[in-house]
């Protein structure tokens, strides 16, 4: 199976541990996955503020555009990546007046896309092509009574509603928490937002739904977090210390990428875990699986 | 809550303000809004919006421009998309947020920290084709000035454990090969949605 990998600007920054283990984890499951060439940043949620939502999807297609020649479904990890990505191949498809228009612009830059190619979240990849059988027979290191709260936040399952989980209530990260041998606890926050891009403009947003969630998580026994999404890991990893502060809390909950768990469980070589780069240290949860630091 | 003030001086409304929004991408859609307040109710940080989405669109439509533009509400969404799966109208109103950012800053309505936030992403983008976190935290503090920098270095903990971890890269990325036909890109996509818009 191939596969053309959208990494897109957190994976080469903040989302390091992401990127790591995704490109072995695909390898251990048979996939194969070529990076986009010279990709460039499909201007997130944030770039339509600024030049409106046709130039910031025309930026976004130029990756699309790039990929077509290979004809393979496009793989993205980072939510804000797949809104963006999913949603402009959405309006090429659906949208003949905005294809003519976007194609006139990618003219410019000597570019053509013509809407042939899917968009595809990575968790979504796991079950639908890979398939939980699989991943669970891939598992080297069952992860037995390690409870673990799927969190998915909130673009991954809402950018395109309905595309493949339930969007207020969604499965798939439990199921596959469970394919690698975890407890998935009840986690009634599993798409909550955690505040996004207002870690620098509105801190406080990012701080009291850290909080929320943490608690949430916490109060139904999870050992640790995981999730698809690099602004949720960012969030609820770096800011852990000061909702403590803020809140008087004593959250030590590791949240790592769903990803590094897998390749845990797969027992890959731990340069994929990318362990090191966790900020609350996920070690104690794992001790008793014979990891250390 | 000024919209309810009684006061014996004549309503001004700005009904280009309204044909205005209303011309936008997703503005348009925003006129099947039937008030119903689902999105008030669902919004992720409607505690700190001066107008709930559902107010805002009211005030669009009494054309409120200053109320509009001058308010919080697009700047503290983010993006969570939780009003757009719930809207029984199907209007995608996070789009909608990302016009009125849009008109908010063409007009000069940026005196909100997340609308220098956006200009900074924007820059790095269009000079190196990828946004370079360091570059966009960079730019944003020098356009918010020493008051955000101090906020910033209250929070050095916080940046001494990223780069510790390896998550805060010093040094940014190569620029994309293929910069200069993004930005003739870039460029042609404006004219085109400047010519659309008219
Ligand atoms: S949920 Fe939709 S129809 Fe209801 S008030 Fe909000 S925008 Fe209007
Ligand atoms: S997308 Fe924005 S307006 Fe809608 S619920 Fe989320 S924060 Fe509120």
């Amino acid at each position: 199976m191939k596969y053309s990998l959208y990494p897109g600007c957190s994976m080469e920054g903040t989302a390091v541990p992401y990127l790591k283990s995704i490109e072995v984890v695909a390898e251990a499951l048979g996939m194969h996955l070529e990076e986009i060439p010279d990709w460039n940043c499909c201007g997130a949620t944030i770039a339509s503020g600024v030049v409106g939502d046709f130039t910031q999807q025309v930026v976004a297609a130029r990756n699309l555009a790039l990929a077509e020649p290979k004809g393979y479904d496009v793989l993205v990890g980072c939510s804000s990546c797949y809104f963006s990505l999913a949603l402009t191949n959405r309006r090429f498809q659906t949208d003949d007046h905005f294809r003519q228009m976007a194609n006139e612009a990618l003219a410019a830059g000597g570019l053509r896309y013509n809407g042939t190619l899917r968009v595809r979240q990575i968790l979504e990849v796991m079950i639908n092509d890979i398939g939980l059988d699989k991943i669970a027979a891939r598992v080297k290191r069952p992860l037995t009574g390690l409870k673990v709260a799927g969190y998915v936040g909130c673009q991954t399952v809402r950018a395109v509603p309905w595309e493949f989980d339930d969007p207020e209530d969604p499965v798939f990260m439990d199921k596959l928490i469970e394919a690698l041998g975890a407890t998935p606890v009840k986690f009634p926050m599993k798409a909550k937002c955690c505040g996004s891009s207002q870690a620098l403009t509105a801190t406080d947003i990012v701080l009291a739904a850290g909080n929320d969630i943490l608690q949430c998580a916490l109060d139904n026994g999870a050992q640790m977090l995981v999730t698809p999404c690099p602004m949720c890991q960012l969030n609820l990893d770096a800011y852990q210390g000061m909702v403590n502060q803020q809140f008087g809390k004593n959250f030590n909950l590791p949240v790592l990428f769903f990803t590094q768990l897998m390749a845990i469980a797969f027992d890959l070589p731990p340069a994929a875990w990318a362990l090191k780069n966790m900020i609350v240290s996920p070690y104690e949860a794992l001790a008793p699986f014979g990891i250390n630091r | 809550m000024a919209d309810n003030n009684v006061s014996s001086a004549p309503i001004k409304y700005d009904h280009n303000f309204a044909q205005e929004f209303f011309s936008t991408e997703n503005g348009r859609l925003a006129q099947k809004c039937m008030q119903c307040g689902m999105c008030a109710v669902s919004c992720a940080t409607k505690d700190l919006m001066d107008h709930s989405p559902r107010r805002l669109f009211n005030l669009v439509r009494a054309g409120k421009k200053d109320e509009v533009l001058g308010s919080n509400t697009m700047w503290m969404c983010t993006s969570c998309c939780t009003c757009k799966v719930r809207c029984p109208r199907g209007i995608p109103l996070v789009d909608v947020m990302h016009d009125l950012k849009n008109m908010a800053i063409a007009q000069n309505y940026v005196s909100y920290p997340q609308a220098a936030f956006y200009q900074a992403f924007w820059q790095e983008v269009l000079n190196r084709g990828r946004a370079f976190e360091g570059g966009v935290m960079a730019r944003y503090y020098l356009k918010r000035g020493w008051g955000e920098i101090k906020k910033a270095f209250e929070m050095k903990d916080l940046g001494m454990s990223m780069l510790k971890h390896g998550r805060l890269p010093m040094v940014p990325p190569r620029k994309i090969k293929g910069l200069k036909e993004l930005q003739q890109i870039i460029e042609k996509a404006q004219a085109l949605q400047r010519k659309e818009a008219k």
